[in-house]
């Protein structure tokens, strides 16, 4: 008898152990998440499962990882920044029409010059705003947002913008091995810089502060405004970053290519274990979060379902994702 | 007189004031640029103009109303737009195929609104979900059931059920004023009855509410109910004024609908009332109309003058954000009360352990 009790019971045990472990990690559960999910796509497609799908699978989380950067950063400083997708559009049309077909280092850098004092302008702009006006971060953020899509229409007038050099499109989409995408050479230099920022540096550890109690952070000696408007300025200039990126992965820019990364940026961000509380949160899990993210968007498409059952499907997931962490306590409690 | 500057007092402290003022401001400015505009300087107070007006913006008022309700009660909604599109879609398709009379599409598509609020309602206050990435997901969803119901934009409405609503009744009085006249009605009802204070309850405090006796599910239920009811009689406005359907429109009018709240004055929670919702959206409204006037009057002094309509936009836009800006005078106060509300509508539990 005891020993089949036994038997009954350790199993249970080690699962609550795990449980417990998972539900301390964010990160861990979306990485676990993912290899599930990517599982299943193998399964359902054996023969899709090849180099390209690979190479793919990591361009499009190194893009997303890359664009969440900001919008961690933001989050954790207790804002949020809904302008990512409107300016990375903005940058991304920048960047072929500046570019048009040539390839230069004269015309790389007028490119990253132009788009990173683009992105600046609009962080500080939201900086500001949210600062000066105290609406909610959200509310002035999408305002501006606004204001910035509309700027490409009158731009571009509704039409695409000039090509990206395909020097720089290779720099981007060319598979080492034929299949490790070049982007990752963009993330081997812009991710130690975010990990750096957020963990070793001074200034990382004051978003942290501030994001965990402005008064506290205040009274310790910590400009907190500044802070605050310098997580959107960076903010801005990731986003500008992601969008030169993307316009290499596109080829060519329209208005608000890149609209969609405002909120699956921030879902991506959320589902790694960064709250909306602000003070909490990591760049790995941002990057676990983005994985999440692009095994998602590639198993339903994998699943061939036609596209009204793919967004319904979609919708249900992230209700799923966000009752996994998201649920805040009862009133009771 | 001296009731007179006590009852002006009173109303300046009222959470519509912001919204109020704003308003004024934009219908001052569209009446002066309509009149420019058209030669004529009453050319506004023409019924064929202010009705069309209020008709083709009607469907986005009453969004901004039904939003309002969720604002008050501490939740928001950002599918509130394509659950607009929902309405329309059910309208039309359950008559064409079925060939069941009008109303009973109506009636289908007032169900349909109703349940979906139930569920977006069931996940933001039942599984205490963060309201704004329900949203999100449910924009997904409804647009997935829209397209699976109507794949394309088809259909009609017959000839004698648009027309009385898109011409006024006696030539003065647009049909739309009356809808949202009633509407308000019913708020102001409410607003007096027990559920209009366990509205605010729950609202400002749920956990107080709670201690008080109000269940908070329950009455964010309700009033999650009641926006859905709200959202299909503006669906039934969009299917009279657009007299066909199309199951991708007017998604932009949730995340517009809850700006255009927070510019009249409405806080997260306990705060405002659907006053500000009307006034906010419109504020709305009353400047994109202003703008066209205003470019079609440089359009016809300058010769070569021409602007699309993306610089109209931009135009509308840059003076939304400009209303946010003016709010920092208007409301000074309101602004602690709303960030507080804000913060606990996106932190959820983790904000209320931190206290």
């Amino acid at each position: 008898m005891t020993s089949s009790k036994n038997v009954r019971t350790t199993p249970g045990v080690h699962l609550g152990k795990v449980m417990a472990a998972l539900r301390r990690s964010p990160p861990l559960v979306a990485f676990l998440l993912s290899a599930l999910l990517f599982l299943i796509t193998i399964l359902i497609n054996p023969r899709g499962f090849n180099n390209r799908f690979i190479g793919s699978l990591i361009l499009l989380t190194t893009l997303l990882a890359i664009s969440s950067a900001g919008q961690t950063l933001v989050l954790i400083g207790g804002g949020m920044d809904f302008s990512v997708g409107a300016v990375m559009s903005a940058a991304a049309i920048i960047t072929t029409y500046t570019m048009d077909k040539q390839d230069s280092l004269m015309i790389y850098l007028q490119v990253l010059a132009l788009s990173l004092v683009m992105g600046a302008a609009v962080g500080l702009l939201n900086g500001f705003f949210v600062i000066r006006i105290g609406l909610p971060a959200m509310i002035v953020t999408m305002a501006v947002s606004n204001i910035i899509t509309r700027l490409q229409y009158v731009f571009t007038s509704g039409s695409p913008a000039g090509w990206a050099g395909q020097k720089f499109v290779d720099s981007v989409i060319y598979r080492f091995f034929d299949l490790i995408p070049a982007i990752v050479l963009y993330a081997a230099v812009f991710m130690p810089i975010v990990f750096w920022l957020l963990n070793r540096s001074k200034f990382g550890k004051q978003v942290y502060m501030v994001g965990n109690n402005r008064q506290a952070a205040l009274l310790t000696g910590v400009r907190v405004n500044w802070v605050i408007i310098a997580t959107y300025v960076i903010s801005g200039m990731m986003s500008a970053f992601a969008g030169i990126l993307g316009a290499g992965y596109k080829a060519t820019a329209r208005v608000d290519i890149f609209g969609e990364y405002a909120f699956t940026s921030l879902v991506a961000v959320i589902v790694g274990g960064t709250t909306f509380s602000g003070g909490v949160g990591t760049y790995g899990g941002t990057i676990a979060g983005a994985l999440l993210m692009t095994v998602l968007s590639n198993l339903l498409t994998t699943l061939r379902l036609p596209q009204t059952s793919r967004d319904i499907l979609n919708g249900l997931i992230i209700i799923l994702l966000l009752m996994t962490y998201n649920r805040s306590k009862a009133v009771r409690q | 007189m001296n009731t007179l500057s006590v009852s002006l007092n009173k109303f300046r402290r009222t959470p519509a004031f912001t919204g109020f003022v704003l308003f004024v401001i934009a219908l001052l400015m569209n009446i002066l640029m309509q009149g420019i505009n058209s030669g004529k300087p009453l050319a506004f107070f023409n019924p064929n103009s202010y009705s069309s007006l209020l008709m083709t913006n009607a469907p986005f008022i009453l969004t901004a109303m039904a939003q309002s309700l969720l604002l008050i009660v501490g939740l928001l909604d950002i599918s509130i737009g394509i659950q607009l599109a929902l309405v329309n879609v059910v309208c039309i398709m359950v008559p064409q195929e079925l060939g069941v009379p009008i109303w009973v599409g109506w009636l289908c598509a007032m169900g349909a609104s109703l349940l979906i609020s139930a569920m977006v309602g069931a996940c933001s206050a039942v599984l205490r979900l963060p309201a704004m990435l329900v949203g999100y997901a449910f924009i997904f969803i409804v647009k997935g059931i829209n397209v699976a119901i109507m794949s394309k934009p088809q259909g009609k409405v017959p000839r004698e059920i648009y027309l009385p609503y898109q011409n006024p009744v006696a030539g003065v009085l647009p049909i739309a004023l009356l809808v949202l006249l009633a509407v308000f009605g019913l708020w102001l009802l409410i607003k007096r009855r027990p559920l209009g204070k366990h509205l605010y309850a729950v609202g400002g405090n749920p956990r107080n509410a709670y201690a008080a006796g109000i269940s908070p599910v329950k009455v964010q239920m309700q009033a999650n109910l009641l926006k859905g009811f709200i959202v299909g009689i503006g669906g039934i406005c969009l299917t009279l004024m657009n007299a066909s359907g199309n199951p991708l429109q007017a998604e932009d009018y949730g995340l517009r609908s809850l700006i255009a709240c927070i510019l009249g004055g409405l806080g997260f929670g306990g705060w405002g009332s659907m006053a500000c919702g009307v006034f906010g959206a419109s504020f709305f409204v009353l400047i994109q109309n202003t703008v066209y006037h205003f470019f079609s009057y440089l359009t016809k002094v300058i010769s070569g003058f021409a602007a699309s309509t993306y610089w109209q936009n931009l135009v509308s836009d840059i003076i939304l954000l400009l209303g946010l800006l003016v709010t920092i005078i208007t409301a000074k106060e309101q602004r602690k009360t709303l960030k507080e509300g804000l913060l606990k509508q996106f932190k959820g539990g983790a904000a209320r352990d931190k206290q």
